[in-house]
C-alpha cells in the first residue's frame, strides 16, 4: 500500500509539476488572481455619471451637484443645456440626472415645494438604490449647511456599529469569496482532469492492469492535488493578509482544518465527476457544471436568506457554502467555537460521504 | 493555395460529428444554459429581506416593543429575540444572525421627558451581502419608527422623487439575466474551443489534418463552425428562458443583439484557439481559458461588480475584454432599447477586437505550422 | 492439465445484448507463443482483458497461470503481464520514472526492482539515458520499452494486444525476436496480431470470428486442415477484368477464390471438373501449386464464410 502509494506521489507531482507552465498556474496565478479581483472588485458603488441641467441662477441645484461630484460617488456627465435628461440616460452618457422643477429648485424650495426629480438607470439595482441615497444624504447636508436648517433629530434613533469591518473595506468581503472559489475550482477541475486523462491517454487500462486495488488508485491519484490544493492556501493567504490587510483573527491551524476538510469535498466531487466522464473536456464540462450553482448558491454574491426554499437547502449541501462561513468567521471574527466545529463537523461528514461515494463509483475492472 | 468552403465544410462535417456523437458534452453544452438561467433566476435577488435579527430589550416598554415591531414589519428582518447584549452579540459571533438590536433600560423614558431614545443597531461586517443594504434601510425605519411612535414628521425643504428608469420595479432579474447571455457564451466558446483544439494536439491528430491540403484557416474555420453553432444555440436558450419563464422585456433590435452576440462568439472561438495553440495540453488550456475567458466575462465585465466603482487602471482594463462590450449589447437591448448609434462604441470596440484576435490567432496558428 | 498456463472454458462476456464472447474455450500450454487472430470486434481483446482480471466474464470457467478466474482480479494481475493495444507509457515521464512507477504499482522491493530493470534493459538492449522522457523515444523503442514494462514483475503469462500497431517492419521484427527470446525463456505469450508474418511465427493460433473461435491449432496444421485441396495461384499472362473472374469465383468446382493484385489463389475441388477447370485454367494463366499462407487460411475461416 505505502509503497504503490509513494510510487503514485512521484508520478503525479513529477507530471504535474514538470511543465513550467503547470507550475505557475497552481502556484502564482491563484495570487495573482486575488490580487487583482480584490484590487478591482468592489460592491461600493461610485464614479456614477451624473448630470444636472446647468442654470447658474439656480444656487440649491448647483450646490447639490457640485457636492455630489465632489463626494467621489458621482462624476459628471456631459451634455448641453438643452439635453432631455431621459435621453441622456437612455444613451448611457448618464446613469443619473437631476431635474429641478420649473423655474429652478432654489424658487420652488422658496416657496415652500422643493420637489426635485432624480432619474436613475435602474437596469443595476445595487446601483440605482445606492444613487437614491447619495443623493438623499446629499441634499440633506445641502440644507443643513447652504439653507441653515438644522436637521432634526430623529427621536428615535439608532447608532450602528458595523462589527469586524467597520470601514466596510471591499477587500476583507471579497477576498475569503475569492479564495473559496479559486481553491475549489482548480482541485475540482485538475482533479477531473487528471484522472480522465489516464482514460484518455490509456494508461489507466495499464495502471488496472497491476494487482492495484481501487483505494490505492483513487488515493495515489488524488493526494497529489488535495496537497496542492493545500498549499495554495498559505500563499492566498499570505496575499490576503499582507497584501490587503485582511485580518486573521483566528487560529490559523483551525483554518487548516477547515481548508483541508473542504479540498477533501472538492477533491472527491472531482473523482465522482470523473467517474461518470470518458474524456477531459466532458470532466471539465462536468465540473463547471457543479461549479456554477456551488459558487452561486454559496452566499458569495447574493445573500443565501433571500433565496426560495429549494435554492436555500441545496445551498446547505452545497459545500462551499460552509467552507465561506468558515474562511469568513475565522478570519474576520476569530472563530465562534461551536459554529466552528459545527461547521468544520459537516464539511468533515460530506468529505466522508463524498469519497465513500466515489469509492462505490470507481472501479479497477473495465465495463 | 485559397480557401475553399468545401473543404472547410467538410471538416465542420467530421467535427460535427464528434459533437454530436459525443452525447455526454453535447447534453452539459447545451444543459448548462437552461441550467444557468434557471439557478441565477431563481437565486439571484439583491434586495435583502429575512435578515435574522437578534434583539435584546432591556426597556420591555410600549415604545421598545414598537420599535421591534417595526424591524419585523419592514419585511427586511427576521427578529430572533436574546437574553442579554452579549447574547446578542454572541449571536452575530456565530453566525446565528446577521444583525443585532440592543434596546436599553430607559428608552421609553428618554422618549417621554423630550429627548432622543438611542437604541443600538449592530450590523455583522463580514457579510458583503447583507451589510450594505441594511446601512440604507436604517434611516428609513428610523423615520418610519419616529413617525409611527413619537408622531415626529420634520417638514422636508427638498423633496426628492426617485424615477428608476429601464427597470422600475427594481427587478433584480432583469439586471442579471442579459449578463447571462454573454457568460454562457464565453463558457460556451473559449473553454469547449481550447479544450477541443488541445485535444487534438495532445492526441495527434492535429498533425494528421495539417498532412492533408487543407489550408490552416480552412482547419480553424471548420473546426470551429459547429461551437459557434452550439454557442448561438446556447443564447438562443437564454433568449427565449428569460422572454418566457421570467418574462423579461426586450426593447432593442434582435438583429442587433444577434449580430453582438456573433461578433463576440467570433471572438472568443479565436481566443480559444489562440489559447489551445499556445498551450497543446488540455489541462493548461482549461486554465488558461478559465483565466483568459471565463473569470474577465464574469467578474470585470459587469456582470455583477459595476465597472464605474473599479479603481481607473481597471476601468480602462475592461476595455480590452470582448465580454464588457457585449454585456453593454446584450443589456441595453433587453432594457433600454437602444440603437445602433447609440452602442456605437461598444459594437466598434467589439469589432476591432474581434479583427485583433482573429488576426493573432490565425497568424500564430500558421506559424506554429511552419516548422 | 497441469502444463495449462491459460485454460478456458465455455467463457462467454455479454455487454448487454451484445455478446462479445460466445462460449470458447482453448488451453495454452506453459512456454507458448500463442497468437489470437481475428477482424477487429472478433473479441480478441475481450478475452485477453479478461484473462488479464480486467473485465468479469459473464459465464464459464478459466484459469490463468494456475489461478482460477473466480479466485479474484488481485490474485490474476499479480500473475500475468499486460500490454493494451493503447500506448500505455506516460508521455512526459522518463523511462527510469516510468518503470519505477510501475514497480511501485506491482509493490517490487527497490533492490529487485533495481535488479530486475538492469537485466530487462539489457535484454532489449535499451541503450539511451534512463532520463529520456518516453515522448522523445523513436515508436519501436517505445513499444520495447512498453514491453519491458509489462514483464518486469516477471510474470509466468505475457498478454500482448496488438504490440506492434503502428511501428515499421524493422522494429516489428526486432519485436518477434524478442517475444521468441522470452518463450524460450519459458514464459507463456498470448499475442494478437494483424500481422500474417507475425502469426507465422507463433507456435499456434485461434482464429476468432464472432466472439467464437473457429479454429485453433499450428500455423501448419491450420494450413492442411483448412486446404485439404491443392491451392494455385494464378498469374495473368494478358491483363483481365476482375469482372471476368466472377464466373470462376462462382464456380461449382472452386473451393476458394481471392485476388491478391493481378493474382489469384484458387483452391480446386477433387473432383473430375475441378481437374478439368484446371487444365481449363492453364490456358489462361500461368498456374503453379503453392502451399497455402495464413493469410489464405484467415480468409476462408474468418471471412469465406459466405461462400
Amino acid at each position: 500500500m505505502m509503497r504503490t502509494l509513494r510510487a503514485f506521489l512521484r508520478k503525479e507531482f513529477k507530471q504535474a509539476l514538470r511543465d513550467p507552465r503547470m507550475r505557475i498556474l497552481l502556484f502564482i496565478t491563484p495570487m495573482i488572481q486575488l490580487t487583482l479581483f480584490g484590487l478591482a472588485l468592489s460592491t461600493d458603488i461610485k464614479n456614477v455619471d451624473l448630470w444636472a441641467q446647468p442654470d447658474s441662477n439656480d444656487y440649491l441645484l448647483r450646490r447639490i451637484y457640485d457636492r455630489s461630484v465632489e463626494s467621489q460617488w458621482f462624476r459628471s456627465a456631459s451634455g448641453d443645456h438643452n439635453a432631455d435628461p431621459f435621453e441622456l440616460v437612455r444613451s448611457g452618457k448618464a446613469d443619473a440626472a437631476l431635474v429641478s422643477p420649473p423655474g429652478g429648485l432654489s424658487r420652488a424650495v422658496a416657496r415652500g415645494a422643493g420637489d426635485l426629480q432624480l432619474l436613475v438607470n435602474s437596469m443595476n439595482v445595487l446601483e440605482a438604490q445606492a444613487v437614491e441615497q447619495y443623493v438623499r444624504n446629499i441634499s440633506n447636508a445641502v440644507i443643513e449647511d447652504d439653507l441653515h436648517i438644522k436637521r432634526p433629530e430623529f427621536p428615535i434613533s439608532f447608532e450602528v456599529r458595523v462589527l469586524y469591518n467597520p470601514t466596510l473595506e471591499t477587500a476583507f468581503f471579497m477576498v475569503p469569496g475569492v479564495m473559496c472559489m479559486l481553491l475549489s475550482i482548480t482541485t475540482i477541475i485538475l482533479t477531473g482532469m487528471s484522472l480522465t486523462r489516464e482514460k484518455e491517454v490509456g494508461t489507466f487500462e495499464m495502471l488496472i492492469s497491476a494487482p492495484v486495488s481501487a483505494t490505492e488508485v483513487i488515493l495515489g491519484k488524488t493526494i497529489p492535488y488535495l496537497v496542492l490544493g493545500i498549499v495554495q492556501i498559505p500563499l492566498v493567504l499570505a496575499v490576503a493578509v499582507f497584501g490587503f490587510g485582511v485580518p486573521m483573527r483566528g487560529s490559523f491551524a483551525v483554518l487548516l482544518v477547515a481548508s483541508v476538510a473542504f479540498v477533501c469535498t472538492t477533491v472527491a466531487i472531482g473523482t465522482l465527476i470523473s467517474t461518470i466522464a470518458s474524456n477531459q473536456q466532458q470532466s471539465t464540462m462536468g465540473g463547471f457544471l457543479f461549479l456554477f450553482p456551488a459558487i452561486l448558491l454559496s452566499g458569495l454574491m447574493f445573500p443565501i436568506e433571500n433565496m426560495p426554499a429549494p435554492m436555500m437547502w441545496a445551498s446547505y449541501v452545497d459545500p462551499l457554502t460552509h467552507y465561506l462561513a468558515l474562511l469568513r468567521n475565522i478570519m474576520l471574527k476569530g472563530g465562534e467555537g461551536s459554529f466552528v466545529v459545527k461547521h468544520v463537523l459537516i464539511l468533515i461528514g460530506m468529505a466522508v460521504l463524498l469519497i465513500l461515494a466515489s469509492f462505490r463509483r470507481f472501479r479497477t475492472t473495465l465495463q | 493555395m485559397s480557401f475553399r468552403w468545401s473543404r472547410a465544410a467538410a471538416i465542420a462535417q467530421k467535427e460535427m460529428y464528434h459533437v454530436l456523437r459525443d452525447r455526454f458534452t453535447l447534453t452539459l453544452a447545451l444543459g448548462l444554459p437552461v441550467f444557468m438561467v434557471f439557478t441565477f433566476g431563481f437565486a439571484i435577488e439583491f434586495n435583502v429581506k429575512n435578515v435574522p435579527l437578534a434583539v435584546h430589550d432591556a426597556d420591555k416598554t410600549q415604545t421598545s416593543r414598537r420599535v421591534i415591531d417595526t424591524f419585523g414589519s419592514s419585511g427586511y428582518f427576521l427578529v430572533d429575540p436574546v437574553v442579554s447584549p452579549a447574547a446578542a452579540q454572541q449571536a452575530i459571533d456565530g453566525d446565528r444572525s446577521r444583525a443585532a438590536l440592543v434596546i436599553p433600560g430607559g428608552f421609553q423614558k428618554d422618549l417621554l421627558s423630550g429627548g432622543v431614545a438611542k437604541a443600538q443597531l449592530l450590523l455583522d461586517g463580514s457579510d458583503n451581502s447583507t451589510v450594505g443594504p441594511i446601512l440604507g434601510y436604517v434611516a428609513s425605519i428610523e423615520a418610519i419608527a419616529s413617525r409611527r411612535i413619537a408622531d415626529f414628521d420634520p417638514p422636508k425643504p427638498i423633496e426628492i422623487h426617485t424615477r428608476f428608469l429601464f427597470n422600475p420595479e427594481l427587478n433584480s432579474r432583469w439586471f442579471v439575466i442579459p449578463g447571462l447571455a454573454v457568460a454562457v457564451l464565453a463558457i460556451l466558446a473559449v473553454l469547449l474551443t481550447a479544450l477541443t483544439v488541445a485535444r487534438e494536439w495532445e492526441n495527434g491528430s492535429m498533425e494528421l489534418l495539417l498532412s492533408t491540403p487543407a489550408e490552416p484557416l480552412e482547419i480553424i474555420v471548420g473546426k470551429l463552425a459547429p461551437y459557434a453553432v452550439l454557442g448561438l444555440v446556447g443564447l438562443a436558450f437564454v433568449y427565449v428562458i428569460s422572454r418566457t419563464v421570467f418574462a423579461l422585456p426586450f426593447r432593442g433590435s434582435h438583429v442587433l443583439f444577434v449580430l453582438g452576440g456573433i461578433l463576440f462568439l467570433a471572438t472568443y472561438l479565436a481566443l480559444g484557439l489562440l489559447i489551445s495553440v499556445l498551450t497543446r495540453r488540455q489541462q493548461i488550456a482549461m486554465q488558461l481559458a478559465m483565466m483568459a475567458g471565463m473569470i474577465p466575462a464574469f467578474l470585470l465585465s459587469g456582470f455583477i461588480f459595476p465597472i464605474a466603482s473599479m479603481p481607473a487602471f481597471f476601468r480602462y482594463l475592461t476595455m480590452v475584454l470582448p465580454a464588457r462590450w457585449f454585456m453593454t449589447i446584450a443589456r441595453d437591448s433587453y432594457l433600454k432599447g437602444s440603437t445602433l448609434v447609440e452602442m456605437g462604441t461598444a459594437f466598434l470596440a467589439l469589432g476591432v477586437l474581434c479583427v485583433i484576435i482573429i488576426a493573432i490567432a490565425a497568424r500564430k496558428f500558421k506559424k506554429d505550422l511552419e516548422p | 492439465m497441469k502444463d495449462s498456463a491459460v485454460e478456458v472454458q465455455n467463457l462467454s462476456v455479454r455487454f448487454g445484448d451484445f455478446t462479445a464472447v460466445d462460449s470458447i474455450s482453448f488451453a495454452v500450454r506453459r512456454g507458448e507463443v500463442f497468437g489470437f487472430l481475428g477482424a477487429n470486434g472478433a473479441g480478441k481483446t475481450t478475452t485477453i482483458r479478461v484473462l488479464c482480471g480486467l473485465l468479469r466474464p459473464s459465464a464459464g470457467y478459466g484459469s490463468v497461470a494456475g489461478v482460477a478466474l473466480d479466485a479474484g482480479e488481485m490474485a490474476i494481475k499479480a500473475r500475468v503481464g499486460y500490454m493494451s493495444q493503447k500506448f500505455t507509457l506516460y508521455d512526459d515521464l522518463t523511462v527510469e520514472e516510468n518503470l519505477s512507477f510501475i514497480a511501485g504499482l506491482r509493490k517490487l522491493d527497490p533492490a529487485v526492482y533495481a535488479k530486475r530493470r538492469d537485466s530487462i534493459l539489457a535484454f532489449i538492449t535499451f541503450q539511451r539515458p534512463l532520463n529520456a522522457l518516453i515522448r522523445d523515444l523513436p515508436g519501436g523503442i517505445k513499444q520495447q520499452v512498453a514491453l519491458a514494462a509489462s514483464i518486469l514483475h516477471d510474470p509466468e503469462v505475457v498478454f500482448l494486444d496488438e504490440p506492434t500497431a503502428g511501428v515499421t517492419p524493422a522494429a516489428r521484427s526486432r519485436f518477434w525476436a524478442l517475444i521468441r527470446d522470452l518463450a524460450r525463456q519459458g514464459k507463456t505469450i498470448f499475442v494478437t496480431t494483424h500481422y500474417m508474418d507475425e502469426a507465422e511465427q507463433c507456435d499456434r493460433i485461434a482464429l476468432m470470428r464472432a466472439g467464437q473461435i473457429v479454429a485453433l491449432d499450428t500455423p501448419a496444421r491450420l494450413k492442411a486442415e483448412v486446404f485439404p485441396e491443392q491451392l494455385f495461384e494464378l498469374e495473368a499472362v494478358s491483363p483481365v477484368h476482375y469482372g471476368d473472374m466472377d464466373g470462376l469465383r462462382d464456380h461449382p468446382d472452386v473451393a476458394f477464390f481471392e485476388p491478391y493484385g493481378m493474382r489469384f489463389h484458387v483452391a480446386l475441388r477433387k473432383t473430375v471438373g475441378g481437374e478439368n477447370l484446371r487444365r481449363e485454367l492453364a490456358s489462361r494463366f500461368r498456374v503453379q501449386a503453392i502451399s497455402p499462407t495464413l493469410e489464405d487460411v484467415f480468409i476462408r475461416t474468418v471471412e469465406g464464410e459466405r461462400r
